[in-house]
């Protein structure tokens, strides 16, 4: 238990004021009077103003006790510079959550203004940006422990691996409807696992126009495997309500710019390659034409991923 | 046009035939990416390649008539292929510009 309540402080005590001050800060200057001060505070519905000078340097704070002195004792249409607190107590950034929870305990202030090193104000804390800070980082820590949970229970699979691209949702590939290993060894191998995947979809009783657009598709994306690749991959059918979701991944040398391997025409592929009738720069075109969703995560030397979407509707259109 | 007719037109020899059907549509290409984005189902293919992938293109796309040119070597397996894919294949010394021509006057349209 002591150990527990000794990690959860870790975690907190070395947030810095940068992460958790509000940047927007409302400020006035000395030559304003105190009534223009606290018409300021009444609509913005704040406690207490920095004042500055034009270059941005603090020279003081005027507080809500400020004016009702002023008030109490008359001199509410004084100048700023007349009546504010003078070289205000402030967070220098860099502190730390302990040093500044220290500082509101020390003195009861409602709110400190954040300073750079030449004094300039750069950020204001309040004990409720303290509270936001502070459950921002329980939720963050949250997640972690949830994302982390799901992981640990799921079989392989680090984070994008088993979502969806296109909608996020959770793909288990080891339980995908169709999977077909991708042999890169073997030119005359192309177009296999489309043709299977083909067959497979059409014994599921899957309408034919449907079929086709999916297997031509997932033909492409098989060739582009093979023969840009240089790595084994995998193709994952998951049949879903309404549509049908094939993802073909590899973990070779990766795509070096999509946005160029998307046009019609654009191939890298060698002579060899277009004697078989490939490498006419139509592969991820095709792709994309003939689904109705389509998402490739790329990167090079890390491999590829290809989403792709058809919807079992009419809506689709193709 | 049937099958056999156009065999008859281009000399070709009948390696595999499903089925003396009609062909409407004839089209000619050796880029598989081209066959695959541009053919409608049903029409036929004209190439001069003769690897595997010209079945399994043609089978993916519902090609039911492959015209093999200029008398390139079809292998065994891709007769094979041919046959488990329900894919009519036939081969012609023509070249695919007279093969083409021939079948154009002929009436065949892409």
């Amino acid at each position: 238990m002591k150990r527990l309540i000794e990690r959860i402080q870790d975690l907190f005590k070395d947030i810095k004021v940068e992460e958790l001050m509000n940047r927007n800060v409302i400020t006035i200057t000395p030559d304003k009077s105190l009534l223009h001060a606290k018409e300021l505070m009444r609509l913005k519905r704040i406690s207490g103003i920095p004042v500055v000078v034009d270059n941005g340097k603090l020279v003081g704070i005027v507080s809500i006790e400020d004016i009702i002195k002023a008030l109490e004792n008359g001199y509410i249409k004084d100048k700023i510079e007349k009546r504010m607190t003078k070289d205000p107590v402030v967070l220098k950034l860099g502190e730390t959550l302990e040093k500044i929870v220290d500082k509101f305990e020390k003195y009861g202030f409602g709110r400190f203004p954040v300073v750079d090193e030449d004094f300039n104000l750069v950020g204001i804390v309040t004990k409720h940006d303290i509270l936001r800070a502070l459950l921002e980082k329980l939720a963050t820590i949250h997640l972690h422990d949830m994302r982390k949970k799901e992981i640990l229970e799921s079989e392989v699979l680090p984070d994008i691996a088993d979502r969806s691209l296109l909608t996020g949702e959770h793909l288990n590939k080891t339980k995908a409807d169709f999977i077909f290993k991708i042999d890169y060894n073997d030119i005359t191998l192309i177009g296999v696992g489309a043709a299977k995947l083909k067959k497979f979809l059409l014994d599921r009783g899957i309408p034919q126009d449907i079929v086709r657009r999916i297997s031509i598709a997932t033909y492409e994306a098989e060739a582009n495997v093979v023969l840009h690749s240089e790595s084994d991959g995998y193709i994952y059918c998951f049949l879903k309500d309404g549509s049908i979701v094939v993802r073909v991944e590899d973990f070779g040398k990766g795509i070096e710019n999509i946005e160029i391997a998307m046009k019609e025409g654009y191939s890298t592929a060698p002579d060899e390659i277009r004697d078989l009738g490939f490498g006419a720069g139509m592969g991820l075109p095709n792709m994309k034409r003939f689904s109705d969703k389509m998402m490739i995560i790329s990167e090079k030397g890390k491999g590829t991923i290809v989403e792709m979407n058809f919807f079992l509707k009419e809506e689709s259109g193709k | 046009m049937k099958i056999s007719e156009i065999s008859a037109l281009i000399s070709a020899e009948e390696l595999v035939l499903i089925e003396d059907m009609e062909i409407e549509k004839i089209e000619a290409s050796d880029m598989m990416s081209d066959v695959l984005a541009y053919f409608e189902e049903g029409t036929a293919l004209i190439t001069s390649l003769s690897s595997p992938q010209v079945v399994r293109t043609a089978s993916i796309v519902g090609i039911p008539l492959v015209i093999i040119v200029k008398n390139k070597p079809v292998s065994e397996e891709l007769v094979k292929m041919a046959r488990e894919n329900r894919i009519s294949l036939l081969k012609t010394s023509l070249s695919t510009f007279e093969t083409c021509g021939i079948l154009y006057c002929k009436g065949l349209k892409s």
